[in-house]
């Protein structure tokens, strides 16, 4: 506000930059290119690559691959610098493009000579190269063995990266399924913790610790295991402190054609309404649009009727399966490659006939009003949809984060991710499509894309309410297509076991915690603690998230480093309150001294 | 006082309000010359008060067992008013009808609104052409300042004192004003630190004779100095300049103009931009099921292609004057709209000062209030009125939602936030403050705007406001900004329009709490460092006190 503020706002700022810089990991260099500890070349450098660009045109450079990356650079253009990173496990499909019978034509520049590389990450990158010693063959040869590990029969490069992050692999100890049951206050009167699947017997695809109503003997769970697709049974995901209205997750129960019906699954989820005093009524939500879930029943799954459970009340969430949401982000990646972006008057109706907002809409007004039940009519929920691993853990997480704030911070956040989605056996690897060259494989989806937009939406609703920021969101986002990590590799809980993951590979919290100050929100409040947060949930109030999708387009590219500043207002802030602690020390060190002063000078004026 | 002759019905009992912000209550109207006042009769008896200037139009929705009156007013908020007896509800209708399109001058609220807030500085002294004559003389010594005007003769819609080129002669100067539109010679906008200048004016009368003024183009050509080449800015297309002439107006011919090169630009006039305003609130507010189309009625409203132009002009003009390092004449034809868009926004992309609180304020008062922009005419109404658009337009709600733009793209170079533009939209429409009165200053002379009203940025910049506007991750920053234009770069204002539409009252609840926690993290910094200023002055103290007894 005036200049007294602003000097002193500025010279911490400069301490911090300063120490920032001489924090940094030195990484070690081969031929310019930064490589990570148990990283390889392997395809030396090639010279003369270019890089076309969709908004600058060609740019010449070199290109190397390791076991890791895809790695392009320039190295004597003045204007610009430009480097491309692209992690091997990162690339969907790799496309040669202008063969040697048009090189007349390539010559004119119509139809390059090279490749085209296709991301996870919405990126198309296209390069041309040199019409000699197999250049382009060997490349494309090298590209198609190590970007799909898993169908060469290849280790993922998780399991050669050697970084010491100087934790002793904390980022793996996180989560403890226990410690974060007891956070909750569990056991708690109602509800138990069992080890009934402590072998993956009864459900392969959830973790080894459950939370279940109190009366349920662990027989009981066998045979409502019967009952349910896949054997994954309604579980606990949640418990409010107070009310003890509760947010359970399971898949959708297998009543076919035949209208078949369990006594054993209709009592269990009334021991769920049960076991919350405030309540009357078990309020199940599927997350399916309702034709859906009448589909399913055909094949042999189907929804829970209110004949047959009649303490329930049905509520269908009308969010779409993962084949309409892999389609929609494929236009919405469409829409944002748009070579001229200038002239693209239509932007707008473009983004919206991607449906993706809509879809992200869907989604947060299916939580919020789950959330609203819950700590509003004080009301317990049953969230499923077909499988239960999908649509039904974008719900529980995000209702979550809104009713509770530990998730909404940067480890609780991580929490989140490891329970509702990593330990709940959402299919990382298969909706990825961890290192398979089936680029069309129709079981990928962007499901665990659509919830970190859909957080992401929450944290421009409430910008001081997270902990973290939204770099945060775009790390664990590139990292779950980087296959560097453990973290999100495998589908389930039993199988990371059998992987020995924590073992062989790193945490990607690791990553985090050593640089912490980077994902921080200077603007968070902890104010915001204990309170529940509800965002609005029209398509008017959501935005589309730019420094991700658009992070590749230059022309919507974050024009400044607010990052930066936030790293910088904490900074401050620390450095601040270091400075009050010490001089208040030193000022009550000299009141003392003053006061034992004073007294040995009293007996000497007497 | 003359306004009870208006007031019919002075007091209804028994009335029930509902609005964004009010929940259903019973209570009791009352009707004063300038406001509706509700008294609520729950347990805390809470008052609400609307402004009649703030009322854009009132619909009637008379039932058989209810006459609602719904209140569209000026900030976009719809209140429900329902009164029992339906000839009460006519005259209510009827008294804030007549009371809200009040145009007599002396009647204007602001000359009655005596504020509760302590003023430590008078915002009417916080723009004067003097110290802007300082600042100007400071980077060059070729400009004088001119008591020309000092009767509003030569222009009607500029100030009494100007800032003029030092060589030419007020005779001169007369001339070119009866060259230019409305008297609107050209005049020193900006002056950047490399010399260069942005002058803008109202449009030459040129004409079909191609008529031509030697004084203009001696009082143009000066600023250039003598090898330097400049642009003209026609906010205009080609073909509507050349349309212009047949009405006695038109553009700067290459050939009486030789050091200047021409480029011509489309920015709409204001009754094209006032539909697509109107067209944008419009499907702000509509909550039905095709909601879910609401990209493409944003897209269709034509608002933000509108705000893309303007910021595009205004790039154009920034890099005329920094990457090409010629000086730049601005108009369009009055010079009053679309000419101050371009000429104030080039500043907020080139002066960091203009970034600041203190200095976009005072860009205002250059720019728009004392440039002369018809606050009364385009502002008199809104997007609800019934009434046929005549002079209005939102060309000073574009500009903000311009700068709106900026603060997205560079959330770190404003040292104000979002919720200062949105306090300045709506004080333009309707206001206690005496700012945004009439359309000229001297219109503001001749009602003694000065002395009998309070000024806006007394209060926009007291101790009860100023903390709100402040956004938490400023930095100052030397430098140019240079934004995207891209569609894919131009964010929807839903702080503008939006939040107040909201019917949940939990949304709000935390979006408040939300902005008065980053105050909250602000003044924690601020203690922090006035108790380490305490203590260390203590501790010096202390040391004094020791060294004294040493």
């Amino acid at each position: 506000m005036d200049g007294s503020e602003k000097s002193t706002a500025e010279s911490p700022a400069q301490d911090q930059e300063g120490m920032v810089e001489s924090s940094m990991i030195e990484t070690p260099h081969s031929d310019g290119v930064p490589v990570v500890p148990g990283e390889q070349i392997l395809v030396a450098v090639l010279k003369d690559v270019t890089y076309l660009c969709h908004f600058f045109g060609a740019i010449a450079g070199k290109m190397i691959v390791t076991n890791y990356k895809l790695y392009f650079y320039n190295e004597s253009d003045k204007d610009r610098d430009v480097t491309i990173e692209v992690p091997l496990c990162t690339i969907t499909r790799v496309e040669k493009v202008g063969g040697a019978n048009t090189a007349s034509r390539a010559a004119e520049g119509k139809n390059p000579y090279g490749l085209k590389v296709f991301c996870k990450d919405l990126r198309v990158l296209s390069f041309v190269m040199r019409q000699e010693n197999r250049q382009r063959r060997t490349l494309y040869e090298k590209l198609q063995e190590q970007c799909f590990p898993l169908s060469n029969k290849l280790q993922f490069f998780a399991f050669s990266f050697k970084e010491d992050f100087g934790d002793d692999g904390a980022g793996w100890s996180v989560y403890n399924s226990k410690a974060e049951y007891q956070r909750q206050g569990l056991p708690a009167e109602g509800w138990r913790l069992t080890k009934a699947n402590f072998k993956y017997e009864l459900c392969d695809t959830y973790p080894q610790l459950l939370a279940v109503p109190s009366p349920a003997t662990d027989d009981d769970l066998k045979q409502v295991a019967q009952f349910r697709s896949r054997g994954r049974i309604p579980v606990l995901s949640w418990i409010h402190p107070e009310s003890q209205a509760s947010i359970t997750r399971c898949a959708q129960p297998l009543c076919g054609i035949s209208s078949k019906r369990s006594r054993d699954d209709e009592r269990y989820v009334h021991l769920i309404l049960e076991a919350n005093p405030h309540a009357h009524k078990l309020l199940i939500f599927d997350a399916r649009p309702q034709a859906n879930a009448v589909a399913n029943v055909a094949r042999g799954g189907g929804y829970e009727k209110s004949e047959a459970y009649t303490t329930s009340e049905l509520i269908f969430c009308d969010i779409h399966n993962i084949h309409v949401m892999r389609e929609s982000l494929r236009k919405l990646q469409d829409t944002c490659l748009t070579a001229h972006p200038i002239d693209d008057k239509h932007w707008l109706s473009n983004l919206e006939q991607s449906q993706w907002l809509l879809h992200i809409k869907t989604i947060l007004a299916a939580a919020t009003k789950i959330t609203h039940h819950v700590e509003t009519a004080k009301a317990s929920v049953l969230v499923h949809c077909s499988d239960g691993w999908d649509r039904t853990a974008q719900l529980t997480s995000l209702s979550m984060i809104m009713l509770d704030s530990y998730y909404r911070t940067l480890e609780g956040f991580e929490v989140l991710i490891e329970k509702e989605w990593l330990s709940f056996g959402h299919k990382f690897a298969q909706r990825l499509g961890h290192g398979d060259k089936n680029h069309s494989d129709s079981e990928r989806s962007p499901v665990f894309l659509q919830f970190m937009d859909a957080v992401w939406q929450i944290m421009q609703q409430f910008p001081a309410a997270f902990e973290f920021n939204e770099f945060f969101l775009i790390l664990i986002l590139d990292h779950l297509y980087s296959c560097m990590f453990g973290t999100f590799l495998c589908n389930c809980d039993r199988e990371r076991k059998k992987e020995e993951l924590k073992k062989r590979t790193r945490s990607l919290w690791s990553l985090v915690h050593s640089h912490k100050e980077d994902y921080l929100n200077a603007l968070y409040a902890s104010a915001y603690s204990n309170h529940i947060i509800l965002p609005a949930a029209a398509i008017r109030h959501l935005e589309f998230w730019t420094t991700y999708y658009g992070r590749w387009n230059p022309l919507m590219k974050m024009q400044e480093p607010v990052q930066q500043r936030h790293k910088q207002l904490l900074g401050i802030r620390d450095v601040l309150k270091k400075k009050v602690e010490e001089l208040q020390a030193q000022l009550a060190e000299k009141q003392q001294k003053d006061r034992n002063s004073t007294l040995k000078a009293k007996p000497a004026e007497s | 006082m003359e306004f009870s002759e208006h007031i019919l019905t002075p007091k209804i009992e028994e009335t029930r309000l509902e609005g964004p912000d009010i929940s259903p209550v019973f209570g009791t109207t009352c009707l004063t010359g300038h406001h509706l006042i509700f008294y609520s009769h729950n347990k805390e008896n809470k008052e609400y008060w609307i402004l009649h200037r703030n009322v854009d139009s009132v619909e009637k929705r008379y039932s058989l067992d209810k006459n609602v009156l719904v209140l569209k007013c000026k900030d976009f908020k719809h209140y429900f008013l329902s009164i029992v007896k339906q000839e009460e509800a006519n005259n209510v209708c009827n008294s804030i009808e007549i009371l809200s399109n009040q145009t007599k001058s002396s009647y204007q609220y602001p000359f009655f609104f005596r504020p509760k807030f302590s003023i430590p500085e008078d915002g009417y002294d916080l723009f004067s052409v003097e110290k802007e004559f300082q600042s100007v003389s400071s980077k060059s010594d070729q400009w004088r300042l001119s008591n020309i005007n000092i009767t509003f003769d030569v222009c009607t819609s500029y100030p009494s004192q100007i800032i003029v080129p030092a060589s030419i002669t007020d005779q001169e100067i007369r001339k070119s004003a009866k060259f230019r539109h409305g008297g609107r010679f050209p005049v020193i906008s900006y002056l950047h630190q490399n010399g260069r200048a942005i002058m803008r004016c109202g449009q030459p009368l040129t004409g079909n004779n191609n008529k031509r003024c030697k004084e203009d183009e001696r009082l143009v050509n000066c600023v250039l100095g003598s090898n330097h080449r400049g642009y003209i800015l026609d906010t205009r297309t080609l073909q509507s300049a050349q349309q212009a002439r047949a009405k006695g107006g038109g553009f700067e011919s290459e050939y009486n103009y030789p050091q200047w090169r021409k480029v011509h630009n489309s920015l709409q006039k204001c009754a094209v931009q006032q539909e697509s305003f109107v067209r944008i609130v419009e499907a702000c507010l509509d909550q039905s099921s095709s909601s879910e189309k609401w990209q493409s009625k944003l897209e269709s409203s034509s608002w933000l292609s509108h705000v893309r132009d303007v910021l595009a002009a205004a790039c154009l003009a920034a890099q005329c004057i920094d990457r090409e390092g010629a000086s730049l004449l601005v108009h369009g034809s009055d010079g009053m709209d679309s000419t101050l868009q371009v000429t104030s926004l080039a500043q907020v992309i080139l002066d960091p000062d203009c970034r600041t609180i203190r200095g976009f304020l005072s860009l205002i008062d250059k720019e728009w209030i004392q440039a002369g922009h018809p606050f009364m005419d385009r502002c008199f109404h809104s997007v609800f009125s019934n009434q046929r658009i005549r002079s209005e337009g939102p060309s000073f709600t574009i500009f903000l939602d311009c700068v709106f733009q900026l603060l997205m793209q560079f959330p770190c170079s404003f040292e104000f936030s979002v919720q200062l533009l949105c306090e300045l939209q709506n004080h333009a429409y309707a206001s206690q403050f005496g700012t945004f009165l009439f359309n000229n200053e001297m219109e503001r002379r001749n009602h003694k705007l000065r002395t009998k009203t309070i000024s806006l940025w007394s209060y926009l910049l007291s101790e009860e406001a100023l903390p709100t506007l402040i956004n938490p991750v400023y930095q100052s920053k030397e430098g140019v900004i240079w934004p995207s234009v891209a569609p894919q770069s131009m964010h929807f204002w839903d702080a503008l329009f939006l939040p107040k539409l909201d019917t949940s009252t939990t949304i709000r609840a935390f979006v408040n709490e939300t902005l008065s926690e980053i105050g909250q993290l602000q003044n924690e910094l601020l203690d922090l460092k006035q108790e380490v200023g305490n203590l260390e002055k203590l501790a010096a103290d202390a040391d004094g006190v020791n060294d004294v007894e040493e």
